[in-house]
């Protein structure tokens, strides 16, 4: 009888389905858009591609943007779940539980002009782009690796790069 | 002020964004996570009383916070009310009406819970223990923090079970000058009649405070009946009295920071007075190396007289035993990267016992010990992995490693910790040692589950087990010329059990639901602990504890706040049979229920509140926490219902 009134209470604390504080995706989204602005790459071709790997709640946020304007480009937002899928995107926003796919997109896109953002921190020294970080006081930031864009012939401005964290 | 532009920022730039008309720079600016909540700003808020300042969900430890809003608001008459409304904590009874705390249903007076006020240790060195009741100064505290576990490894041999940081308001958050006074009163009897002073300075680069506490108070108003019968039935608000007296000043300039308090506690049962006196010096100069590495060397004095106690019948004075303590410190804290912080330190000590009335030193122990922790921020955990080792010229030394893994994801948060605690033999355990002193020692293993939700919305459960060794066990026969005391160690005690927390904080009102339990674990052998009617709980404990403490805000400036504790049957060794042998009651459940209301800035910065405590007029005694064999005490018959008022007026110094 005690068990069945805990479960009933745990059930209908469950009820509440209102997010507490989470991670705010909107923020995330805006970073990314705002890095595809203040960068340039050396030729898109009609659309700007952004493709979201994996499941995450970046993609319903980054949707919102989706048709907007982004440097004389129309952006289109995709998500994909197989890396056969992912295509030559300009940007592909890799989410923390996809973390480990970082080394095979990396192959995949050896040599061309494709930022790689992830989510996870830390990843810019194994060859992401971009990656985000949250500081000691919440906030987001991003790390770059430079020597990786410039190797992808990404060029980034130097307003995006005095908002970033540190840069390798 | 600061903060709050930058969200006002955050929240602009969100709102109004589009791809034209961002402000790369307002980017900087924006939070990670979804907009705090009222309760989580609360949540998220760093403790001290965890050495790497983590948050209250993240911090190695199970955690209370009581603030100053919410102690106002209930009218907390003293400490006793604040810690009845937290999981696990009750009071029980020492010697001579002197009542001290219990924890997860063990008797916790002495080295098992360590209390500080702004750094300095209530804990007297005699016996370790803390005397509790119409002492501290509530109206005057900013912050309590509480480690419902042990803190050993990081605070020393006498926080073995728990840990009170209490922070004060003048050493704190206030820049300006506040006076307060309650005013407690029983039907035919004033309680108490307590009154405060604070001002302080709290500058970036030098802080100053100061503050002033002092009260005249009972310890009850009701008829108390001797356990043997061998006096008549006595009215104890004629007989006892229980009044508080505590200066307390610091100075801070950059690093260096200068603390020195004084306090005295006095109190009395129907034959004897008690008092406690205590002075505190403490100097800590905080050292920047680098912007990683951090020294702070630290020297305290502490200089008490506890315990006193005279028997006015007599012509001499009873007890009067002066202990001082002279400790130097270095603490040192390295940032080893952003994920990896070290905090490490040693310590050498002297304690020094000195008998008043022959002016001659009883005991002398030389302690030294050192500490480290590390702590390791990972995504998946942080890693928390410390030790303390103590060593002492009389006794063993006690090594006492601690492993904790915590993590609060998203909405859920979680809490597996491991540690071993120790409570140091102090000058009189060891004066009065009778099987060779040696340092208790404790495994305790927690686990806490914790679950977020909706923003206002807090769902903690934790489960704990305590297991004790060479418990170091007080023990007295006869009276008089007759009288002898001794300390000796048993071999096991503990308790298991487990604490569920409910918070909610809306924003015209918040409520706390708890609920502990604890029951004594199987193979207990302190045989002063136990009792004949059940092996599940100890003397004096209660083995299930609900409280409910709920503030509304009527209006603004106008709040009511109802606060409920419900306990289960405990048991005293309270009467004697037609033997006259010591036997043991059975203590009924009791109910307290105690409203109050506050009304703030009735002019500016005057805030007056009054309420009633106890309004059922339950009563439940207050047992003592062993079998004191011939020298047994009856259970204080508690307070009857009290009316309280409390009045406290602030002005800020302007910035």
């Amino acid at each position: 009888m005690k068990l069945k009134s805990g479960l009933l209470l745990v059930a209908t604390l469950c009820a509440f389905t209102v997010k507490a504080q989470t991670t705010n995706y909107q923020v995330y989204s805006l970073y990314v858009v705002n890095i595809a602005k203040y960068s340039s790459w050396p030729a898109v071709n009609g659309e700007f591609n952004i493709t979201v790997f994996g499941k995450s709640k970046v993609y319903d946020e980054l949707l919102k943007q989706k048709g907007k304007n982004v440097n004389g480009h129309i952006l289109n937002v995709k998500q994909v779940d197989n890396l056969n899928d992912i295509g030559q995107p300009e940007i592909i926003y890799l989410p923390d539980s996809k973390s480990s796919a970082l080394d095979d997109l990396l192959k995949l896109t050896e040599g061309k002009s494709v930022m790689i953002i992830s989510e996870r921190e830390g990843l810019h020294k194994r060859g992401a782009g971009f990656s985000f970080i949250v500081m000691e006081n919440g906030t987001l930031r991003c790390d770059m690796n430079s020597t990786e864009l410039e190797k992808r012939q990404i060029k980034i401005s130097k307003n995006l790069t005095a908002l970033t964290n540190s840069s390798i | 002020m600061r903060s709050m532009i930058s969200c006002s920022i955050a929240v602009l730039a969100l709102t109004c964004y589009s791809l034209q008309g961002q402000d790369l720079d307002s980017l900087m600016n924006l939070n990670a996570f979804t907009e705090e909540s009222d309760l989580q700003k609360m949540l998220n808020k760093n403790v001290s009383v965890s050495s790497q300042n983590l948050s209250t969900r993240e911090t190695p430890g199970i955690i209370s916070v009581v603030t100053a809003e919410e102690i106002q608001n209930s009218g907390a008459r003293d400490m006793i009310d604040v810690l009845r409304l937290v999981p696990g904590f009750d009071v029980s009874q020492d010697l001579q009406f002197v009542m001290g705390l219990s924890l997860r249903g063990n008797w916790a007076n002495e080295g098992k819970v360590l209390v500080l006020m702004d750094g300095q240790p209530f804990n007297e060195l005699l016996y370790q223990s803390v005397a509790v009741g119409n002492r501290f100064p509530v109206d005057a505290i900013e912050r309590i923090e509480i480690i419902r576990g042990p803190g050993s490894a990081q605070y020393g041999g006498s926080a073995e079970y728990g840990v009170i940081n209490i922070i004060t308001k003048a050493a704190s958050s206030l820049t300006g000058v506040g006076v307060y006074g309650t005013a407690g009163l029983h039907k035919n009897a004033t309680g108490r009649t307590n009154g405060g002073v604070m001002a302080a300075a709290n500058g970036k680069e030098v802080s100053w405070d100061f503050s002033l506490y002092k009260g005249k108070g009972i310890v009850s108003d009701q008829l108390y009946q001797d356990v043997f019968l061998s006096a008549d039935p006595v009215n104890l608000s004629k007989t006892t009295t229980a009044d508080p007296m505590n200066i307390n000043a610091g100075f801070r300039y950059h690093g260096l920071s200068i603390r020195g308090m004084y306090d005295r506690f006095k109190t009395s049962d129907p034959q004897s007075n008690v008092s406690f006196e205590m002075y505190a010096l403490d100097v800590q100069y905080k050292i920047k190396l680098s912007d990683r590495f951090r020294l702070t060397p630290r020297i305290q004095y502490l200089n008490q007289i506890p315990w006193y106690y005279d028997y006015p019948e007599t012509p001499e004075t009873d007890f009067e035993v002066r202990a001082v303590r002279q400790l130097g410190q270095v603490d040192g804290e390295y940032d080893i990267s952003r994920k990896v912080n070290l905090n490490f330190g040693a310590l050498y000590f002297t304690d020094k016992s000195t008998d008043l009335s022959v002016d001659e030193t009883l005991l002398s122990l030389n302690n030294v010990a050192i500490y480290a922790q590390a702590l390791l921020k990972h995504r998946l955990a942080n890693a928390t992995v410390g030790f303390r080792f103590e060593k002492n010229n009389k006794y063993d030394g006690a090594f006492v490693p601690r492993i904790a893994l915590t993590k609060k994801i998203e909405n859920l948060h979680f809490k597996m910790l491991y540690s071993a605690s120790f409570r140091s033999p102090s000058l009189q355990n060891v004066q009065l040692d009778t099987t060779g002193a040696t340092p208790e020692r404790s495994n305790v293993f927690e686990f806490e589950l914790g679950y977020q939700f909706t923003p206002e919305m807090l769902l903690a459960l934790n489960a704990f087990h305590i297991s004790t060794r060479d418990v170091i066990i007080y023990g007295s026969e006869g009276e008089g010329d007759d009288f002898n005391e001794w300390y000796e160690s048993y071999d096991k005690s503990g308790s298991k059990g487990f604490e569920l927390v409910y918070s909610i904080r809306k924003k015209n009102w918040y409520s706390h639901l708890t609920y502990s339990f604890s029951q004594a674990i199987a193979d207990n052998a302190v045989d002063k602990y136990a009792i004949p009617q059940t092996s599940k709980q100890y003397v004096g404990m209660s083995a299930h504890k609900v409280t409910w403490n709920t503030n509304f805000y009527l209006t603004p400036k106008l709040s009511f706040n109802p606060t409920f504790i419900a306990a289960g049957k405990r048991y005293a060794y309270g009467a004697i049979d037609e033997n006259e042998e010591l036997v043991v009651t059975t203590l009924d459940p009791y109910f307290l229920a105690n409203v109050f209301f506050n009304y703030r800035d009735l002019l500016p910065g005057l805030t007056l509140g009054a309420g009633i405590y106890d309004i059922l007029n339950e009563r439940p005694g207050v047992p003592q926490a062993y079998n004191g064999g011939l020298g047994a005490y009856g259970a204080i018959p508690a307070r009857s219902r009290e009316y309280v008022v409390k009045l406290a007026y602030q002005i800020d110094f302007k910035k």
